[in-house]
Parts: C-alpha cells; structure tokens; sequence
C-alpha cells in the first residue's frame, strides 16, 4: 500500500482539476473568520457598554454605537465576497 | 457575583468609573466645608448617599445620620462591586475587601480591650467585608478577646489572633493583636496575586500592594517611634514589602531623620517628596500620613490607567471611596467641633 502512496497522490493531483479551495470558499471563510473577529471585539465593548448604559441611561446611544463599531469589518469581508 | 465563570473587568471597569466620577471632588469639598452638619446631609441626600441618608434619616439626625449613612454607603458600595464581578476579578476584589474584615475584628477587640458595650461597637462595624451579618452580631456580643478567637476559628484570622492571643494575655498589649490582625490580611492577599514579576497587569497590582505595605510599615514605624513605647518595630513588622528589612526598621525607627532619608532615596521618594519636606519642618505626623494616603491613591490611579483591564481600577475606586468617606466624616466632625473650615481643610485627602 505504502510503495503505491507515491503513484496514488500524483495520480489524485493530476486529477484535480482546480486549486483546493476556490476563490469563492477563501471568500467565505474571510466573511466567517470576520464575524468571528468582530463578535470578539463586540464581546468587550458590549460589556462594557451595558455597564455604562447601567450606571447612566444617556450613553445608550454612544454605547450602542461603539458596541457595533466591530462590524464594519464585516462590510470589508462582503466586499470580497463580492469581488471574488 | 461569583467567583465561577470568567472574568469580567470591561463590565465593571466601565461602571467603576462612572461610579468615580460621582464621587465628591474639591468643590463639593469647599461647598461642605461651609455648611452645618444638617445641610451637609441634606447635601449628601442629593448624591450617591441618597439610599442610605433616606433609609436612616427617621431615627438619627445631625453629625450621628451622616456618620451611619458613610459607613453603610460604603458597606452597599463594595457589596454592589462584589455583585458585579466574576471570575478572578471577584476573587481578587473579595481579597482586597477583606480590609473590612480586618477592621471589623479589630473594632471589636479594641471594644473589648475598652469594654465598649456591643451597641458602640456595632456602629463603627462596616459591613463590607465576607463575614455574614450573625458572625459579626456574634464578634459584637463576644465579651472578651478568647471569645473572638473562638468565633474566627477557621477564618484567615483564626490561627494568627489564636498565637497574638496568648501574647495579649501576657503584656496586656493590644499592638500584637492588630498587627496579627493586619499581617493575615495582607499574607491572604499577596496568595491571590500569581506573579509580582515582569511588566503585566499583575505585577502593577502586586507593586500597588507592596507600596501599600511599606507605607503601613512606615506608618507604623513613625507612631511607634513617636510614641516612645518600648516595643521593637521589628516585631510587629508586616512582610512582603520593598522598602525594608525588619532590621532596618527596627534601627531607622529609632532615629527620625535617616527614615526620612531612607524613604526619600526608595522608589517612592518622588512621590514622597513634599510631604517628607513637610513633615521635617512641620514635625507633624498628621501631615505625613496625609500625604501617604493621597501618594497610595494617586499610586493605584496610575496602575489603573496602565492596566485598565484588570483590578487596578477597582483598587483605585475603592481607595478613592474610603478617602470620601473620611472627608466628609471629617467635615462633619469638625464643623460639629467649631474648627475653623482652613483647619478642617488642611486634614482632607484631596487628589
């Protein structure tokens, strides 16, 4: 099995008819690996933004704008989504 | 809110500072400064004491209500603060808020020492700290020193005041209880720092402790060496701070001057500086212990500005809050005394 290993994968890489990710699947990922990135940023600033919120109702605005300030990332990562 | 979970410092680093910027600044100072004790509680109904001040206004009045409304101001304060953390966060904030535990202990064994009767007592408790409301009624009622040691068997004070006990019984001193009292503390808090190394938040807070350690060395030192009383410094020497050595203490307590110079070459010398020029002309010890408090507070501020993620903030707010609390007890007091408001100003603690 082993002395075949060789013949095998040359065999499945002639095969292919493509890289092994396409231009559309990176462009996912990069929307994903984004809502990742902006829902851990979203995490601190939320928290914090709740305390603030809770100790002076006048901030709900700031907060609520700083808390979603993370996902502009996003739109970047659309943008490639649509460009790929 | 438990010590379960992980920690949450954006949450309630973000409502401490809110809660600092409510807190009494120099102009509410210079306005108190001028008001009698019953338009300063009227004044304080207007801030953060509203709940308190409200809630005792019907059975006390004058310089008594404002004092009763401090004290459980605080008390709800740092309850609030333990409500809002989780995670190590409360760990290390439940530690640090063992103070009032220290202090509740030692209120009730200077009552004892005193033979306060327990209601005396009870008012100077806070109720602040981890022990529940029936164990301090119980050190409140406790009719002599072993009785307390008895209650605090298994707490972090037990072991320490059992052996300071013995000592007590023998001197009749009440310095070998406090300080057993003070060193228990300050060991439990030095187990919740993990590294006192590098350049982390945890060193800033570890380096925060080791100040506030020296500074009650010195503290000590100074009123032991004022004092005259025959007893070595050293003894009574709480470990874990930078500045000294218990030898050291025990030779620089003896002569005032090269204390002052010790301190001025350390690492807080620059912070120190004023107040030592002060206290070599003044030769006021009043002064200098004004001037440690307000170097501790600026001291945990700037940790809290460099690490905004971590105690440090929560450190600085609870410094910040007792300091308020004892300015408007001395406003309070001295107004009530006809002391001059210049003379009164001069014993706050104003960053």
């Amino acid at each position: 099995m082993f002395e075949n290993a060789l013949q095998v994968a040359s065999l499945v890489l002639q095969d292919a008819s493509g890289p092994a990710i396409t231009s559309t699947g990176m462009a996912a990922l990069a929307v994903g690996l984004a809502g990742l990135g902006a829902g851990y940023a979203e995490r601190g600033i939320g928290s914090a933004a709740v305390g603030a919120v809770a100790e002076d109702d006048d901030l709900f605005v700031q907060a609520l704008i700083l808390t979603v300030l993370p996902e502009t990332i996003l739109i970047f990562a659309l943008v490639a989504m649509i460009l790929a | 809110m438990s010590a379960t979970g992980s920690s949450n410092p954006e949450y309630v680093n973000a409502r401490v500072s809110a809660r600092r910027a409510t807190l009494f600044d120099e102009e509410d100072y210079r306005k108190l400064l001028r008001m009698s004790p019953d338009e300063i509680s009227r004044y304080m109904e207007e801030s953060t004491y509203q709940g308190p001040i409200n809630r005792l206004g019907s059975r006390f009045s004058g310089v008594d209500l404002i004092e009763y409304a401090l004290n459980a101001g605080l008390a709800e304060t740092f309850d609030e603060l333990l409500a809002w953390a989780n995670g190590r966060l409360y760990e290390q904030v439940a530690r640090y808020l063992r103070k009032f535990d220290a202090w509740n202990v030692k209120t009730a064994v200077r009552g004892v020492y005193a033979g306060t009767d327990p209601e005396a007592v009870e008012d100077d408790l806070i109720r602040a700290g981890e022990f529940d409301d029936a164990l301090l009624d119980q050190l409140v009622e406790a009719e002599s020193v072993d009785a307390i040691v008895d209650l605090l068997d298994g707490t972090i004070f037990g072991d320490p005041l059992a052996a300071a006990a013995e000592e007590y019984d023998e001197s009749g001193m009440l310095v070998p209880l406090e300080n057993a009292i003070d060193r228990a503390y300050y060991e439990n808090l030095f187990e919740g720092v993990t590294s006192a190394s590098g350049a982390g938040p945890e060193s800033a807070y570890a380096e925060y402790l080791q100040a506030e350690i020296d500074f009650r060395n010195v503290r000590n030192a100074l009123r032991l060496a004022r004092s005259g009383a025959e007893v070595d410094p050293a003894e009574y020497f709480i470990e874990g701070g930078t500045l000294f050595t218990p030898e050291e203490l025990s030779t620089l307590s003896r002569n005032r001057d090269q204390l002052v110079e010790h301190i001025r070459e350390s690492r807080y010398g620059d912070e120190l500086a004023g107040a030592l020029d002060e206290m070599a002309e003044a030769d006021s010890l009043i002064g200098f212990e004004h001037a440690i408090d307000a170097a501790l507070v600026e001291h945990a501020r700037n940790a809290g500005h460099a690490h905004p993620m971590s105690v440090c903030p929560v450190i600085a707010f609870v410094l910040a809050k007792e300091r308020e609390v004892d300015n408007i007890r001395a406003i309070a007091r001295g107004t009530q005394a006809g002391l001059d408001p210049e003379e009164i100003r001069a014993e706050l603690v104003v960053e």
